[in-house]
């Protein structure tokens, strides 16, 4: 039972981190309908701004994370004007490949510029563990909880309450009509981007802090994993990629804990095949069929 | 019946053309180790991406596994062929990759290709994935480390004439009832089954196909390079035989050949230039997209005989 | 007078809704009917039913052919076709990026079989094949008048010829029963005259059982032999042209009345 619960707590954590970077894939996914390769990458550079901010201009963990997400949304609106915008009408396999290619520069950039050696991220924050009734949470843990839920319930206010984020669903819905209304669907991509990369960039700083050690690549796994997660939500929902999230997370830890470690990742994709073939929608998705 | 002849003539003349350049070469020394390894690269990156060519391509079903069947098909060989090092071992090796990678097809297929776009993708690249995470646990193909010392039974011209072979397999398949009734359900599903065709069985036979010569390009690659490591079959490997693919157009074989070479030569020229060499790659690979979405050839096919025209792209989107 | 399709008591609903009510109906082999209504009275719904498209949600579809009475309500479409019933539709369904007569060709596909080894080595009996098939295929584009554009691709047709070139794909699987759904919309009054007298033409020459929707009364009160009146999924009136055209509840239905058609 303690164990369990113990496997919980980290699942919990881990899922958190996948849940606010398949939050940036079902939103862009819902709008431009472009699996964002680049995505996981953001969440790299989130992590690296973090390093730097910390390090060399001594900011502390509030500073550096609002910071980092304001870096990982410049990226991640520039990424799309430069890369994705001109293919907006193109093949979608074409403008898949796009996001491939701005992944590897993005990978390669950094370990050409940076080196592709792994780094401590400096812990602006002592770790302490907790315990109660033998079951440890540590500050880390329990900041990394604390903060994706602020950040999730802030993106649910800007989605349903605010302009911005009616039009963001009226484009989700139907692009042309949403521009019939006087809705620029340029600025409503871009703010998308904005928010998906905000929530990437922080995920980033908060796995710096929690795993310790970055890397160039670090974004490639997590970033398909994420991805995952969404489609497990439904592809397009947003609350379907949180609880996505957090159930692969907890999956992932649970296949450790019973000692199967090396078939984490299999697990994952057993239950995501499983999960389309049975339920091809999602958890919250809606499934569409097309009319003859 | 002449046309016919002329037309297999041209393209037979062209294959034993290849040969002899590339045998010419060698002999002289023109073509160094470094030159014969780059273009024994680029064969079997052909071999397997024609192969996924008719998947995404010709039967419109978007696959990002392809690695998965080629893993099958290098640790069989390289299975097989250290304990029975002949000639004779290396074609039963390959043999049995393409049975096992068949049967893989199947499985993964039957459940996975009523689903549709990236749906499909994701589901086949978590498929290769969980092919590559057993290979990595196995005791038989010597978890992570991988295998070495695999007997070197493939040379060049094997990899140049199963190069051949593959592809007029496919290209024949492709033209015929078989492709015919392939390329409708890519076109509109819809129609194609209001005609008689059953899309699940086709689309079927064109994913196996497309496996069973991912397959040979593994078998190849394993026992020219002799050495392999799950790590060689990953995600980035399915990506970058997509990447040819998409960069010589999809639906286009002429296409594919030219990507795979094309690539070939900037990965050779960039050898030295180390991991400015990926920057580089990247930015060649965004620029080519953003100015020619349909890749370098669209769906222009290079034939004798037939009258040549492009295929309006009207299914693009 | 033989039957070719028994249509007992379907139904379909989406939802809550009724899209088609309780509709019986015998077709028999030969004849040449017509299926009317306002926009949304649940014709398509129909043809989807009748060609495996989409089953009833209850009813039963029974088809004659060669070999006995089958029962098609359960059937995919793919498995109905090859039983022999063919349809076209109303946004017309090509195959684009295919030449008009590989439209034609794999129309056929369930017609013969082919040897894998046969094919991928090019033995002498695949040249057989595809010279028996695309002898087959041009006598049928001939028909059809579509010889000049045989190989061109689909997608670049103009709309009336590629209406065409639906209807002779359709023909090409060898139907026994034709279903034509809306063949004249878009068309100017020439080219549905022309329309009209193919769609005779095919019926004669191959003797299929067409039946078509159609919203060009022109068209229908010349071809059908017989008309069939849906309005809010049930049907509402059946007869000759003649019966048809003076029928009050089929002028109601169309001028509004007390529907909100």
């Amino acid at each position: 039972m303690q164990t369990m619960m113990q496997q919980m707590i980290n699942g919990l954590s881990l899922g958190s981190i996948y849940a606010l970077l398949a939050l940036g894939y079902t939103m862009v996914y819902g709008i431009i309908k472009l699996i964002n390769f680049a995505h996981g990458d953001i969440y790299m550079l989130g992590a690296f701004w973090g390093y730097y901010a910390i390090n060399y201009l001594h900011f502390g963990f509030v500073g550096a994370l609002l910071s980092a997400m304001v870096m990982a949304s410049l990226s991640g609106v520039l990424i799309e004007y430069l890369a994705y915008r001109p293919l907006r009408n193109s093949p979608r396999i074409a403008a898949l490949i796009t996001a491939i290619g701005v992944s590897f520069f993005l990978e390669n950039g950094m370990s050409f510029l940076f080196g592709a050696n792994a780094r401590n991220f400096p812990q602006v924050i002592t770790t302490k563990t907790y315990y109660f009734f033998g079951v440890g949470i540590s500050n880390v843990q329990l900041l990394i909880l604390f903060t994706s839920l602020v950040l999730m319930v802030l993106l649910q206010f800007i989605i349903k309450q605010t302009t911005m984020g009616k039009a963001m669903r009226a484009v989700a819905v139907d692009p042309q009509a949403a521009q019939l209304v006087g809705i620029n669907p340029d600025h409503v991509i871009s703010f998308t981007f904005a928010l998906g990369s905000a929530l990437a960039g922080a995920a980033g700083v908060m796995i710096g802090l929690y795993y310790n050690s970055i890397d160039p690549l670090m974004g490639m796994v997590p970033g398909i994993k994420a991805f995952v997660a969404a489609v497990v939500g439904g592809i397009g929902s947003v609350p379907g990629a949180a609880v996505g999230g957090f159930l692969i997370g907890l999956l992932e830890t649970g296949v450790q804990a019973i000692g199967l470690s090396a078939y984490k990742d299999a697990a994952v994709y057993l239950v995501l095949i499983l999960m389309l073939v049975v339920l091809p929608a999602g958890l919250f998705g809606k499934r569409q069929r097309e009319k003859v | 019946m002449l046309k016919n002849l002329r037309s297999k003539l041209s393209w037979l003349a062209i294959m034993v053309g290849g040969f002899i350049l590339i045998n010419v070469g060698v002999l002289t020394g023109v073509i160094n180790t470094f030159i014969e390894n780059a273009l024994v690269t680029v064969g079997i990156n052909i071999i397997l991406a024609v192969g996924l060519n008719l998947i995404i391509g010709f039967s419109g079903q978007f696959s990002l596994g392809h690695a998965g069947f080629m893993a099958i098909g290098a640790y069989a060989t390289a299975i097989v062929t250290q304990n029975m090092a002949t000639p004779l071992g290396f074609y039963l090796a390959m043999a049995l990759g393409v049975v096992i990678a068949i049967v893989a097809a199947l499985i993964v297929g039957v459940p996975t290709l009523r689903l549709r776009g990236d749906y499909l993708a994701i589901a086949t690249m978590g498929a290769a994935e969980i092919i590559r995470v057993v290979i990595n646990n196995l005791k038989i193909t010597n978890g992570p480390a991988g295998m070495f010392n695999i007997p070197p039974l493939a040379s060049w011209p094997t990899v140049y004439i199963l190069m051949c072979v593959t592809t007029v397999v496919i290209v024949n398949f492709i033209h015929s009832r078989a492709g015919r009734a392939v390329m409708a359900i890519r076109d509109d599903d819809i129609a194609a089954e209001s005609i008689g065709i059953n899309p699940t069985k086709w689309k079927l036979a064109a994913f196996v196909l497309g496996a069973a010569t991912a397959a040979i390009g593994g078998s190849l690659h394993a026992s020219y390079l002799q050495t392999i490591a799950p790590s060689d079959f990953g995600i980035m490997n399915s990506i970058s035989l997509l990447i040819i693919v998409v960069l010589g157009g999809v639906g286009s074989m002429t296409g594919t050949f030219v990507a795979a070479i094309v690539l070939g030569i900037i990965d050779t020229a960039l050898q030295n230039f180390g991991t400015l060499r990926m920057v580089i790659y990247a930015l060649a690979l965004i620029l080519l997209m953003v100015f020619k979405p349909s890749g370098l050839l669209g769906r222009y096919e290079l034939s004798f005989g037939r009258k040549r025209r492009a295929r309006k792209e009207a299914a693009s989107s | 007078m033989t039957k070719q399709l028994v249509i007992d008591h379907v139904s379909k609903v989406f939802g809550g809704l009724k899209a088609v009510a309780d509709v019986s109906l015998t077709i028999n082999q030969g004849a040449l009917i017509a299926l009317i209504g306002p926009n949304g009275a649940g014709k398509t719904t129909l043809f989807n039913m009748l060609t495996g498209e989409s089953g009833p949600t209850t009813g039963k579809i029974t088809l004659s052919t060669a070999s006995g009475d089958v029962d098609i309500s359960k059937k995919k479409a793919y498995q109905v076709a090859k039983l022999g019933v063919a349809r076209t539709f109303q946004n017309i369904r090509l195959f684009g990026a295919m030449s008009v007569k590989e439209n034609v060709l794999v129309a056929r596909t369930h017609l013969y079989h082919e040897d894998f080894l046969g094919t991928v080595l090019r033995l002498p009996q695949f040249y057989q094949r595809e010279h028996d098939v695309g002898a087959a295929a041009d006598e049928l584009l001939d028909f059809f008048d579509l010889t000049a554009v045989a190989d061109e691709p689909t997608a670049s047709l103009p709309y009336g010829t590629q209406r065409r070139v639906e209807i002779v794909r359709a023909v090409a699987t060898k139907p026994q029963l034709l279903f034509l759904d809306e063949p004249a919309a878009g068309m100017n009054p020439e080219e549905t005259a022309d329309l009209s007298r193919l769609i005779a033409r095919v019926r004669e020459h191959f003797g299929i059982t067409v039946v078509l929707i159609e919203h060009d009364m022109s068209l229908v009160m010349n071809l059908a032999e017989y008309i069939y009146v849906l309005d809010h999924g049930a049907m509402i009136a059946k007869g000759t042209p003649q019966v048809i055209q003076r029928d009050p509840q089929v002028i109601r239905a169309y001028l509004g009345g007390d529907s909100d058609a």
